[in-house]
């Protein structure tokens, strides 16, 4: 082959493969907004704050940013939203070991953020981030769990507290949990959890059953 | 060596800009690394500092890829430049650009609500948007320096209507360069949307256009320091950049996987990214063969550098790429610490060593010198070359360890960050003192290559230095 023709060869066929991406470009685009719930105001609001504060100058969304702090794709289902609200606002207040500065994120500026965030979890995603594969592992074991540790894997307690060294370190080590308090006192927590300890950024679960208490009661007591 | 038309020395304008924005990354690069051991160790914090170390990054290769078509440009076109005064003040509004947006950021990091107030729909500090941070109205003053810099010089070339396939490609790859930063200069309100668009630029830049780029000026500098025929570097040009585009274009959709974009990405993006590699390969091939075939060296350093900068460009963008495209690896290792690795490495041996080699084999006909020194080039060069390699080990072995605890186990982000990846933290950040020794010597030589009498010392043909 000439010089030429390879020069030829370059252009027309670097050309070629452009038009196609912009096709598969148009095709995409097309799509995009079938994947994911519709953008309301409150989510164009909150997105626009993620930029004011370049908040992807530390985290990442979909993956994609800085690898400094924790990933936001799937953050609304991991923590409570009480919990974001206040943790954005002042985040020593509620996670004394974070290391997020207070960026002066208002209280209204908070609830936009996190209708986007809520919005960008529910985004059609090809299934990532994956699901961790041991906890997946052993939540499918043929291991028989009582009705409490169901509803403490449901209710995704872990996220912020640990057992046994698996789980989150926002929220109290659970591990020996029933050792240090009573029954009643797990119980009541449950429902209004600020009662019990002032400031505390877990969220009420007074919502539950009564059964649904009591089970979960009864797993986080035989904790010792 | 004497320049062949005094307009080439313009580059120098260009190159001591980019020099000292390589200082300033690699020093804000440092203070990134201990942040990640104390995150409140610096009165900015992280996400400016990080801002920093990137556009630092990316405006000082481009800046040094500008210098490089200065020089280029008129010597193939055998014609002085269109306009040296254009060229300056092309120059001076990049300059001023860059000046205002850096202070922008830092006044961001003092006052963070200082981003509140818009301008033509972006914060007017920062654009909070990843790489491409800086607000729109500096978008524009970019913009317009881009164009002045094109434009002076297609008309460089139009005045000889000389065209080669250096000169060709390498205005090719610029152009396409100034038009891939459009896809970034808009506002959606899909998440989605917005990082489609900007991976245009970003992918479009780093594995299509700065690879022409890349490719045009290796096929120079083979010519300039072993006097390789032309018609044997371009013939090889022309089949890397036809490579890097034809896998680079569509290998786009490996950054499309998992951001909520259609499915078939998985398939698009699997296989053209995972052929990305052959077209650097191919460049390695290229440099090895022909230096081999003429050995007339004119310029040993700059020759050691360009083929440096091959091998590089392979390993980091090639290799440490390849391992994590196939979407089956990537699910686990999406943002996670392996695509920090793949990053440093990429721009260090794809980019950062092509705009030095560029210095060196350029800069002793700026300065009007014969023969140089290597040695500090050389020091320079183990230093930062050997602290890279570690700074990419450690970074990688944190992200296996990331991937692992995080991806497979469950545990939390911030438990892995800080208690099982806290050592690779601290080496990193040591090796990154080491790369500091390296930058520090470079620049010393960049400040100093003919201009002390000492480097005429070294040599009996001092007579013939002007």
């Amino acid at each position: 082959m000439s010089n030429k023709s390879l020069r030829n060869l370059f252009i027309f066929g670097s050309i070629g493969c452009f038009l196609i991406f912009v096709v598969l470009t148009f095709d995409t685009m097309g799509k995009i907004d079938r994947r994911a719930p519709q953008i309301t105001e409150e989510v164009n609001l909150g997105k626009k704050i993620w930029h004011k504060y370049d908040c992807i100058g530390c985290h990442t969304i979909l993956g994609n940013g800085s690898y400094f702090a924790p990933d936001l794709t799937k953050i609304v289902e991991k923590k409570p939203k009480e919990y974001l609200k206040k943790f954005l606002v002042n985040p020593k207040s509620v996670n004394p070991k974070s290391s997020m500065p207070v960026l002066g994120i208002t209280a209204d500026e908070a609830e936009h953020l996190i209708s986007f965030l809520e919005w960008i979890a529910k985004v059609d995603t090809n299934g990532w981030p994956p699901k961790p594969i041991l906890a997946k592992a052993s939540s499918t074991s043929s291991v028989e769990v009582s009705a409490g540790q169901k509803l403490y894997n449901d209710l995704n307690c872990s996220a912020c507290h640990m057992i046994n060294g698996v789980g989150g370190t926002i929220g109290p080590d659970l591990t020996h949990v029933g050792s240090r308090r009573t029954r009643e006192w797990i119980l009541d927590h449950f429902k209004n959890p600020d009662a019990y300890v002032p400031g505390s950024a877990m969220p009420s679960y007074g919502h539950l059953s009564e059964k649904e208490l009591n089970d979960l009661t009864d797993y986080i007591t035989s904790l010792k | 060596m004497m320049v062949k038309y005094e307009s080439q020395k313009i580059a120098q304008h260009f190159f001591t800009f980019g020099v000292l924005l390589f200082l300033v990354q690699v020093i804000v690069g440092i203070i990134a690394a201990l942040q990640f051991i104390w995150p409140n160790f610096f009165f900015l914090n992280f996400n400016i500092i990080r801002t920093l170390h990137i556009n630092a990054l990316v405006v000082w290769l481009l800046v040094g890829m500008m210098g490089a078509t200065y020089y280029v440009i008129p010597e193939e076109s055998d014609t002085e430049l269109w306009s040296v005064p254009l060229a300056k003040f092309q120059f001076w509004v990049t300059v001023g650009t860059i000046l205002l947006v850096v202070l922008g950021y830092i006044w961001m990091g003092i006052n963070p609500q200082a981003n509140s107030t818009r301008l033509f729909g972006t914060g007017i500090l920062s654009e909070g948007r990843e790489y491409i941070e800086a607000p729109r109205w500096a978008d524009f003053l970019i913009a317009l320096s881009a164009i002045l810099f094109l434009f002076n010089n297609f008309m460089t070339v139009l005045k000889t209507k000389k065209w080669t396939g250096i000169n060709g490609t390498l205005l090719a790859g610029l152009t396409f360069l100034v038009l891939m930063y459009i896809p970034g200069m808009f506002y959606t309100k899909s998440m989605v949307k917005d990082q489609f668009w900007w991976w245009w630029v970003v992918h479009l830049w780093v594995e299509g256009a700065w690879e022409i780029i890349a490719g045009a000026l290796l096929a120079f500098m083979l010519m300039k320091t072993i006097n390789a025929p032309r018609y044997v570097v371009e013939r090889w040009m022309y089949i890397e950049v036809a490579l890097v585009l034809f896998t680079g274009i569509l290998g786009t959709g490996h950054h499309y996987y998992w951001i909520g974009t259609p499915e078939y990405w998985l398939w698009i993006g699997g296989i053209f990214s995972s052929l990305e590699p052959i077209p650097l390969i191919v460049m390695v091939w290229d440099a090895f063969r022909t230096t081999g075939e003429y050995r007339t060296v004119t310029n040993k350093v700059g020759l050691f550098y360009a083929v440096a900068h091959s091998i590089f460009n392979f390993v980091g963008a090639g290799l440490w790429g390849v391992i994590h495209t196939l979407p089956q690896v990537n699910k686990w290792t999406h943002g996670t610490q392996i695509t920090t690795a793949h990053g440093h490495l990429a721009f260090y041996g794809a980019y950062v060593l092509l705009v030095l080699s560029m210095i060196y084999v350029t800069l002793p006909s700026i300065r009007g010198v014969k023969e140089f020194s290597g040695t500090r080039a050389y020091q320079a060069f183990w230093w930062m070359t050997i602290s890279m390699i570690f700074i990419v080990l450690t970074i990688t072995g944190a992200g296996i360890v990331q991937t692992t605890l995080e991806r497979l186990v469950g545990m939390e982000y911030s438990a892995v960050k800080m208690n099982y990846n806290l050592w690779f933290w601290i080496f990193r950040a040591l090796f990154g003192i080491g790369f500091l020794i390296g930058t520090a010597i470079f620049v010393i030589d960049f400040f100093t290559l003919g201009r002390t009498p000492v480097e005429i010392r070294y040599h009996e043909t001092a007579s013939e230095v002007t």
